[in-house]
């Protein structure tokens, strides 16, 4: 569709326009996780730049001597990237700010340190079930907002935030829009297009997202499916489909199944989740990212509660079966998966794990390509 | 004279007289009840413990000794849980001292534990036989190829085992890495429903120019965390843990460290040195987690050893060479003493571990009068509980301090806290103070990756540059044959 390509190619574009607002005078933040809010980016008066990038096997292979091998390929990619000098904006960023809710993440952040690159920390407590501890992810916030205004010389007023958090509403109202029409019997877009139309999202100034979406969703209403009626429908949950990092979901819709509904953590906006606009705007994201939303994966106890949201999906998308889309050595997704397997076992929904290294080579391929296609075709005999 | 296997194995442990007698029936069970045969018992008095650990020390075997107690202790959890005791179980690493208060207060209505860590000792150090455990929890959904880390995977296997019961409540700290308790959520999903946990939790957010244990604001909130996960603690069992019981744990812990330390200094300066390195950790075992049977057969081993050792180190007896090349570890791999025995037969020492050697810091009177302020602190000083940068200092002031003729980091792939940046951190450590520095990617409590066959060309290797540089600095020349 033209216009998720035009979209594409504005989202491309991103580094160089991000440069040439550095040449005059605006202050550039990457940031990596949800966490962090681009809301508070752009109220400063900054550009915020998503760091999310993976699916390729050198960047993660690049910093092996110096991290661990056993660290996620996401978080070793994030420094392999900036390593062999591949990532575009993290050598001009005015700051880094990382959220630091995991083991994998928090010391990426210390890596970056060690290379001299000016990293900002944003603590967040996992021990979501008590409230001081709940404060604690609410005081990061204000020291992020500290350090944004020191940064960028401007005040976040609330009125500046407000307008960023009603951007960001309404970007996730659009997401939920075009992600309904997944609800169809025969969609017109798959989780291909809808994973692409969020990581775009993160790339483009929110306005023109917002534009395009709108538009996007005016065609998409309108246009036929583009299923077999009889797809298998697919629940894709997991830590991150990275920027870049695309060959499963293609591969599943070429092998003939839809994915229906996505649970993923980071790289993808949460948008079923908005954040409130009246009242105290920064107190509001704090609720939105902590408390509104299903937990992330390591808040703890947090497994029961994500696995209710995964029924619920199940449900709501009618579901024939799930992909676990883990990265390699996530030791804690791998710990969940196996919890997801017990319960979908108990429920008789079928499940596929799928590990990543981002090692894509046609050896890769070829028994990743099987167990796919093995799993499409038993879900569609099921039909 | 012991007559049988069970009986040579306690009389090695310094357990003598009537109480071997009453204890023999009871260390029989507890040995079946953790799956060691009366040949593993064997094999383990005669063979595998004397070829890995200073047993000529009688020091050494009151350590083995209060482990020994220990384990029949944990052996009798379920009848304990039966009559009603409370049971509460932690997870290192921890601040032990928490845990000591605990018991305190509790006596003998409470039972304190890190029972995987005690497993891990006696089932893996002593006796080779870690590996069913850690089969079994992979056998039960533990994935082996994530690399979880084994210390979780024996509190699972020793779960799944009836070995040790359902506590009332198990205390985790997640101050390290994210698996330690995550397990407990793990284990209550998967298993066992009843598992209940309390966590005590603090992100990893330290910037590069913080030091942890210079920021009140830091203490104050995992002091808070603290004081609330003692008052669920306190709901769940009924017991009252009060400052004064506190402040005694303190008190204790900070002279357990002392003795600790001066041990560990006294034997890595010495030359030759008494001990290898993985004893000095057996040393040091009541500062990592509680003893339920209590401090006194720990102490009185500890102060045993330490007057054993100063009296060898004075006449110049050791159980190495005098003057062969020393290595420090960030944290020699205790639970795989064949490690530490293949440096040693490589000619090579085994010293400092950095974890375990008290910096001056953490000797320094405490900056807080609010106990649970004073017990974050306590843990913000060590090597663990702080950024990396700081930690790099630490490592820089403790390799400077000692200079060893080399250091290992690594030994701990699983770990993505602790292990993650030991590449890095090598490398910056050789830079300051120009000790080499050399990275193992192995594990620290399973030998089954990382084999002997496997690391032995590595350890060799080592072994053979730490000798040539020693060597080289001592204007010595080598020639081939020799």
């Amino acid at each position: 569709m033209e216009l998720i390509a035009e979209l594409g190619r504005a989202a491309a574009e991103r580094p160089t326009n991000l440069r040439r607002m550095k040449r005059d005078g605006t202050k550039i933040v990457e940031y990596i996780g949800n966490f962090v809010p681009e809301e508070m980016i752009y109220a400063a008066g900054a550009k915020p730049y998503l760091m999310c990038r993976g699916g390729e096997p050198e960047p993660p292979d690049a910093v092996l001597g110096e991290i661990l091998r056993f660290m996620n390929p996401l978080a070793r990619s994030m420094a392999g990237f900036h390593i062999l000098g591949l990532d575009p904006v993290t050598p001009f960023a005015d700051l880094i700010a990382v959220s630091q809710h995991e083991c994998h993440v928090q010391r990426l952040a210390e890596y970056l340190e060690f290379q001299n690159l000016p990293v900002h920390k944003v603590g967040v407590t996992v021990d979501w079930d008590r409230d001081f501890a709940r404060e604690y992810y609410y005081k990061e916030l204000l020291e992020l907002k500290r350090k944004l205004e020191a940064l960028t010389g401007n005040t976040i007023t609330d009125e500046a935030l407000r307008k960023a958090i009603l951007h960001s509403n309404e970007i996730n109202g659009l997401l939920r829009d075009i992600d309904g029409l997944r609800k169809k019997d025969n969609p017109p877009l798959g989780g291909k297009e809808f994973i692409h139309l969020n990581h775009y999202t993160f790339f483009t100034e929110p306005e023109y997202a917002i534009e395009k979406l709108r538009a996007i969703y005016d065609e998409l209403e309108k246009a036929p499916g583009k299923f077999d009626k009889n797809a298998p429908r697919l629940l894709l949950a997991g830590h991150s489909v990275a920027v870049g990092d695309y060959i499963v979901v293609n591969r599943l819709e070429e092998l003939g199944a839809l994915i229906a509904a996505e649970m993923l953590e980071e790289g993808f906006r949460w948008y079923h989740w908005d954040v409130e606009a009246e009242g105290d705007p920064l107190r509001n994201i704090w609720r939105n990212r902590y408390l509104d939303k299903s937990p992330v994966n390591i808040f703890q106890p947090g497994w029961r509660d994500r696995f209710a949201h995964m029924k619920q999906l199940i449900e709501e998308y009618r579901i024939d079966g799930v992909i676990w889309y883990q990265l390699l050595y996530d030791e804690i997704f791998d710990l969940e998966y196996s919890c997801v397997a017990k319960w979908l076992g108990e429920m008789k929904v079928p499940l596929l794990r799928v590990e990543t290294s981002y090692e894509y080579t046609r050896e890769a391929m070829a028994p990743l390509n099987a167990r796919l296609e093995s799993f499409v075709e038993f879900l569609k005999g099921d039909k | 004279m012991a007559s049988t296997a069970y009986e040579e194995f306690l009389e090695l442990a310094a357990i003598e007289g009537k109480e071997r007698e009453r204890l023999l029936p009871e260390w029989i069970e507890a040995a079946r009840r953790m799956r060691l045969s009366e040949e593993d018992v064997r094999y383990a008095a005669r063979e595998w413990i004397p070829k890995h650990v200073e047993m000529q020390y009688l020091g050494c075997r009151k350590l083995l000794g209060a482990m020994v107690r220990e384990s029949i202790d944990h052996t009798k959890l379920p009848e304990y849980k039966a009559a009603g005791k409370k049971i509460v179980y932690g997870v290192l690493p921890a601040n032990v001292m928490s845990y000591l208060a605990l018991k305190r207060a509790g006596g003998d209505k409470i039972f304190v534990s890190f029972p995987d860590l005690n497993m891990m000792f006696m089932a893996q150090y002593f006796f080779n036989r870690g590996g069913q455990y850690f089969e079994i929890a992979e056998q039960a959904g533990m994935t082996y190829g994530a690399r979880h880390c084994a210390l979780n995977k024996m509190r699972i296997a020793i779960r799944l085992t009836d070995l040790i019961p359902t506590p009332d409540v198990d205390w985790a700290w997640g101050l390290v890495c994210d698996e330690a308790t995550k397990i407990d959520e793990y284990i209550n999903c998967m298993y066992d429903e009843k598992w209940k946990t309390v966590i005590t939790r603090l992100p990893h957010d330290t910037s590069a120019d913080e030091v942890d244990y210079e920021m009140p604001d830091r203490a104050r909130f995992l002091g808070r965390e603290l004081r609330y996960s003692v008052g669920e603690v306190e709901k769940i069992t009924g017991i009252k843990v009060e400052d004064k019981h506190l402040e005694e744990a303190y008190a204790e812990s900070q002279g357990l460290l002392a003795t600790a330390g001066q041990l560990i200094g006294m034997t890595v300066r010495a030359d030759p040195q008494p001990l290898r390195s993985s004893t000095l950790l057996l040393a040091s075992v009541a500062f990592s987690f509680p003893l339920n049977t209590g401090l006194d057969y720990f102490k009185d081993g500890l102060v045993t050893l330490a007057e054993e050792v100063k009296r060898d180190v004075r006449s110049g007896v050791g159980i190495y060479p005098k003057g062969v090349p020393k290595v420090g570890f960030y944290f020699i791999p205790f639970a795989l003493p064949w490690i530490d025995k293949m440096f040693m037969d490589n000619g090579v020492a085994t010293s400092i571990s950095l974890t375990f050697l008290p910096a001056k810091r953490q000797m320094e009177p405490s900056k807080y009068t609010d106990p649970y302020e004073k017990a974050a602190e306590q843990w913000l000083k060590k090597v663990y509980g702080m950024g990396c940068r700081p930690e790099l200092n630490d490592w820089i002031e403790k390799v400077n301090m000692f200079k060893p003729d080399a250091m290992i980091m690594g030994f701990l792939d699983y770990d993505r806290w602790i292990g993650a940046l030991h590449k890095t951190m090598a490398k910056k450590v050789e830079e300051a103070t120009g000790v080499p520095c050399f990275y193992m990617e192995a594990d620290f409590y399973d030998g089954r990756d990382y084999s002997p066959e496997a690391l032995r060309t590595r350890i060799e290797s080592i072994c053979q540059i730490v000798k040539s540089r020693k060597a080289a600095k001592q204007g010595a020349t080598g020639s081939a044959g020799n």
